[in-house]
C-alpha cells in the first residue's frame, strides 16, 4: 500500500460526497420500499429477498476482504452450512424457525471459529486455496450423505414456520412481502452489529492490519488473533446469511455450499466496491438482477456478468460504491 | 459559500447526467409492462440450459415452441393466444426455484412445465404445489414425483424409472445374461433407477455390482477398470446427457464393446448422435421414436417438424410438444386455466392421436397423474438410412403394464383444500 492511497483512503472516510444520514436514508428508504417499486420495474418481492440474503453474505464477507485485506475463496462452506444448519433443524428436530436460525448460525459460525484458528498464519494465495479446501470438504459432504442431506437434490420436506411472540404470532410461511419485512429487519439488526464493529476500536485494528501489516505488529496489535477473530466474525454473518437464504427457498442444495458461490461472493464485494461499508449489497444488488434479467433473455448470461466485472475492475478498481467516494474527493 | 458546494456537490451537469439515466429508465423497463396489457395464456418452462443436461433441455423446449407455434395458428387456448415463457435453471436446485418463483409471481403464468432435472423438477413442484399452480413434468423421471411425493397439481410426461427398467430388464436378461454392471450417477434420478434394475434383476436372480459417481463426472477410467474386472455380462450406462456420451466414449477407448455388452434404460437421439459410431450399440428404452412409419400422424407430424425446425424430433421434443398441448387439452376441457380445475380436468384425459404420435391409447392415469404410452424397446446403431436412423424398435411395452398399479408407486393424492 502506498502512502497516498492511504491519505486518500483515510480523508475520504473522514469527509464522504454525501453526508452519511443522507446515504442511511436513502439506502433504507429503498429497502424498505421495495415491493412497491420493485414490481413497476418488472422485478418481484422474492427477488428483493434474494438481494438481502446475498447482500448481507457479501457484507459478512467484506468484513475480512475489505475491512481486514484477507481473501477468503470459501465463505460459501460457512453459507451453505448455516442454510443446511437451518434446514436439518427444521426437519428433523424442532419445527421453530428462530431455532433453526440460532442452529444455523451457530454451526457455520463455530466451523468458521475452528477452521479460522487453523489458517490465520496463512497470508495471501495460501489462505484463499486452504478456505477452498475447506469448503470443498462440507460441500462433498453434503453430496454424498445421501440419506441425511439429500445428496445432490438437496434437503427438502422442511418450510418456514410461524413465529410466535406469547400471544402474538407472526406469519412468514406465505411468503410475500411479510417475509421480506422479516429478511430486512434480520438484516437491519446484522446490518447495525456489523457497522458498529466496523466502526469499533477492533474495526480501526483490522483496517490497521489491512494498510500495513508489519506496522500494526509494532503496534502491539495482535495481528493473527485480530484476522481470526474478524474470520470468525464474518463466518457468523455469512452463516446467518445462510440460513435466510433456506428458509427463503425451503430448501438447502449442495451448491450453495460450492466454491463458485464464493467466488460470487468475491465478486459483489468488489464490484460493489470492497472498501466501503454498502458496497457489497449493490454489488449483490447488481449480480443478483443482471442474473435474474440477462439469463431470462439469453442462456450466456454469465458472459456479460464476467463482462461487467472486467469492466468495473478496470475501470472502477475500488467498485461501484469506491468511485463515488474517489470523486467525492477530487 | 465555497464549504457547501463541496459537501453537497451536486452540479448542473449530476442534474442532467441523472434525468438522462432516468430517461433511459423509460424506455428500457416498460417492454415488460407492456407484455401485461394484454393477455395471452402464459406458460412458463424452466430447464436447465447450461450444464450436463443442456441437449435434452433444449429438445424440450424446440417441442414446446413448436406446440407453442401450432396451438396459436388453431386459434390458442380458451380463444386467448399463449405465450411460452423459457427460463435457464442452469442445472441448480436453487435457480430452479427462484425462477419458478419469477414465473408465478412476475409473469403470472397459468402453468409451469420442467424440469430434466429430476430433483429440481421436485422442487419446482413444492412452490408450484404452495401456489396451487398447474404443473406438468415433461422430463424428469424419478419415481417419487408421481410416487411417494405425488401432488395433485403435478401430472408427468415421461415414464418413471421404474417403468423404463422393469420394461428393458427381461429383455437384456434373456439377451445377454444376469451378471451386470452399473454406472450411475449418483443424484435421485440414477439412484431410482438403480433400484429399479436392481428390484427387477433380483426377481430374475441375478447378481450386480455398481459405481455411483458425480452427476457430471468427467473420467470414468477407475469405474470402467473395476467393470472390466467384474467381467459383467451386461454393462448399465445409467448417467445423462453429456455424461454417459463422455463415459461412452472411454468405454470404447478401453476397447470394452468386445468384452461386454451395453445396455441401460435410456440413450436418448441426442446423446447418440453425440457418441462415435463404436459406442452406438446397446439396448435400450426409447420413451418415444420418430421412426414409426405404420402411424400416419407420427409421419405427418415428422415431416412439419423437420421442416419447421430443421431437425428431427426426439423424445424430448415430444415431451415438450405433449406437455404444451396437455395444457390446451384440459383447459379446454375445464373451460378455466384455474390450477385445480385444470389438474381435474387432465386426469384420465386420453391424448388424441395426433398428439399422443403413437398407436394405440395414451392417457394420464388418475391416481398417480402418470402418462401412460407405449415405450420403445430396441437396439442402437451407428446410423443407417440417414443421420437420425440410429435406433430400430423390436418391441412396444404398454406404459401400463410396466408401471404396475397406483398401489405399487405409493401415490396418495391429496385433494387441494
Amino acid at each position: 500500500m502506498s502512502t497516498d492511497v492511504t491519505i486518500a483512503a483515510v480523508a475520504a472516510a473522514r469527509r464522504p460526497a454525501v453526508p452519511r444520514w443522507v446515504t442511511l436514508v436513502v439506502i433504507w428508504a429503498l429497502l424498505i420500499a421495495a415491493p412497491y417499486w420493485l414490481p413497476l420495474l418488472g422485478g418481484y418481492t422474492a427477488l428483493a429477498g434474494r438481494v438481502l440474503v446475498f447482500g448481507l453474505a457479501a457484507m459478512g464477507l467484506n468484513l475480512l476482504l475489505g475491512f481486514t485485506g484477507v481473501l477468503s475463496f470459501g465463505h460459501a462452506a460457512y453459507f451453505g452450512l448455516g442454510a443446511y444448519g437451518a434446514g436439518l433443524t427444521l426437519r428433523y428436530l424442532v419445527h421453530s424457525t428462530p431455532l433453526a436460525m440460532l442452529a444455523g448460525t451457530l454451526l457455520g459460525g463455530l466451523a468458521g471459529t475452528l477452521f479460522g484458528l487453523l489458517i490465520v498464519r496463512r497470508r495471501g494465495v495460501y489462505f484463499a486455496m486452504c478456505t477452498i479446501a475447506f469448503g470443498q470438504l462440507w460441500y462433498y459432504l453434503a453430496y454424498s450423505w445421501n440419506d441425511f442431506t439429500g445428496g445432490f437434490d438437496g434437503l427438502r420436506d422442511f418450510h418456514r414456520e410461524p413465529i410466535g411472540f406469547g400471544p402474538l404470532t407472526l406469519d412468514i410461511s406465505e411468503g410475500g412481502t411479510r417475509f421480506y419485512f422479516f429478511l430486512l429487519a434480520i438484516f437491519a439488526v446484522a446490518v447495525t452489529l456489523l457497522g458498529l464493529l466496523v466502526r469499533s476500536p477492533f474495526g480501526h485494528t483490522l483496517r490497521a492490519i489491512r494498510e500495513n501489516e508489519r506496522r500494526a505488529r509494532f503496534l502491539a496489535i495482535p495481528v493473527e488473533r485480530q484476522i481470526w477473530l474478524s474470520f470468525s466474525i464474518s463466518c457468523f454473518f455469512t452463516a446467518l446469511a445462510g440460513t435466510l437464504y433456506a428458509l427463503l427457498n425451503n430448501f438447502a442444495d449442495p451448491l450453495a455450499l460450492h466454491y463458485s458461490l464464493s467466488g460470487y461472493f468475491v465478486v459483489m464485494c468488489v464490484m460493489g466496491g470492497m472498501r466501503t461499508f454498502w458496497g457489497p449489497l449493490l454489488g449483490a444488488t447488481v449480480f443478483v438482477m443482471l442474473q435474474d434479467y440477462i439469463s431470462s433473455m439469453t442462456v450466456n448470461w454469465m458472459s456479460f456478468v464476467g463482462t461487467i466485472f472486467v469492466l468495473v475492475v478496470l475501470f472502477f478498481p475500488r467498485g461501484l460504491l469506491g468511485l463515488r467516494r474517489q470523486r467525492g474527493e477530487t | 459559500m465555497r464549504k457547501l458546494q463541496l459537501s453537497w456537490p451536486v452540479d448542473r451537469r449530476t442534474i442532467l447526467k441523472t434525468s438522462a439515466a432516468i430517461a433511459a429508465v423509460q424506455f428500457t423497463s416498460p417492454y415488460i409492462l407492456k407484455a401485461r396489457g394484454e393477455t395471452p395464456v402464459r406458460i412458463g418452462m424452466v430447464n436447465p440450459l447450461t450444464g450436463v443436461l443442456s441437449a435434452l433441455a433444449q429438445s424440450e423446449v424446440d417441442g414446446a415452441k413448436y406446440a407453442e407455434a401450432e396451438i396459436n395458428k388453431k386459434g390458442g387456448i380458451l380463444g386467448r393466444q399463449v405465450e411460452l415463457l423459457v427460463e435457464d435453471s442452469a442445472n441448480d436446485v436453487g435457480t430452479g426455484v427462484q425462477k419458478t418463483r419469477k414465473l408465478i409471481d412476475r409473469d403470472n403464468v397459468n402453468a409451469i412445465i420442467g424440469d430434466v432435472n429430476s430433483g429440481i423438477a421436485y422442487a419446482m413442484s413444492q412452490v408450484t404445489n404452495e401456489k396451487k399452480i398447474f404443473h406438468i413434468v415433461a422430463g424428469g423421471h424419478t419415481d417419487p414425483i408421481t410416487g411417494t411425493n405425488c401432488k395433485w397439481n403435478v401430472f408427468r410426461v415421461c415414464n418413471t424409472t421404474t417403468m423404463d427398467t422393469s420394461a428393458i430388464t427381461p429383455e437384456l436378461v434373456k439377451k445377454f445374461g444376469k451378471k451386470w454392471f452399473f454406472i450411475t450417477p449418483d443424484y435421485a434420478y440414477g439412484h431410482s433407477l438403480q433400484d429399479g434394475f436392481v428390484k427387477a434383476l433380483t426377481k430374475l436372480g441375478g447378481t450386480f455390482e455398481g459405481d455411483m459417481l458425480p452427476i457430471n463426472n468427467t473420467d470414468f477410467s477407475a469405474t470402467l477398470i473395476k467393470a472390466k474386472t467384474f467381467k459383467p455380462n451386461v454393462l448399465l450406462n445409467n448417467m445423462g446427457g453429456l455424461t454417459q456420451i463422455n463415459c461412452m466414449k472411454q468405454f470404447t477407448q478401453f476397447g470394452m464393446q468386445k468384452e461386454m455388452a451395453l445396455g441401460g434404460a435410456l440413450f436418448e437421439l441426442e446423446s447418440i448422435k453425440g457418441c462415435p459410431p463404436d459406442a452406438q450399440a446397446g439396448w435400450w428404452d426409447m420413451e418415444w421414436w420418430w421412426n414409426q412409419p405404420n402411424v400416419p400422424e407420427v409421419v405427418k407430424f415428422v415431416a412439419d417438424y423437420r421442416a419447421a425446425t430443421k431437425k428431427t424430433p426426439s423424445a424430448r421434443d415430444w415431451f415438450g410438444y405433449v406437455s404444451m398441448h396437455s395444457v390446451r387439452l384440459a383447459a379446454d376441457k375445464a373451460k378455466s386455466l384455474e390450477g385445480p380445475k385444470l389438474a381435474k380436468a387432465l386426469e384420465d384425459l386420453e391424448l388424441p392421436p395426433d398428439v399422443a404420435l403413437q398407436p394405440g391409447k395414451v392417457r394420464y392415469r388418475a391416481g398417480d397423474h402418470e402418462l401412460m404410452p407405449n415405450i420403445f424397446i430396441g437396439e442402437a446403431h451407428p446410423p443407417k438410412s440417414g443421420p437420425d436412423d440410429v435406433f430400430t424398435v423390436s418391441a412396444l411395452i404398454s406404459g401400463e403394464e410396466a408401471a404396475g398399479s397406483v398401489a405399487d408407486t405409493g401415490c396418495k393424492m391429496v385433494e387441494p383444500s
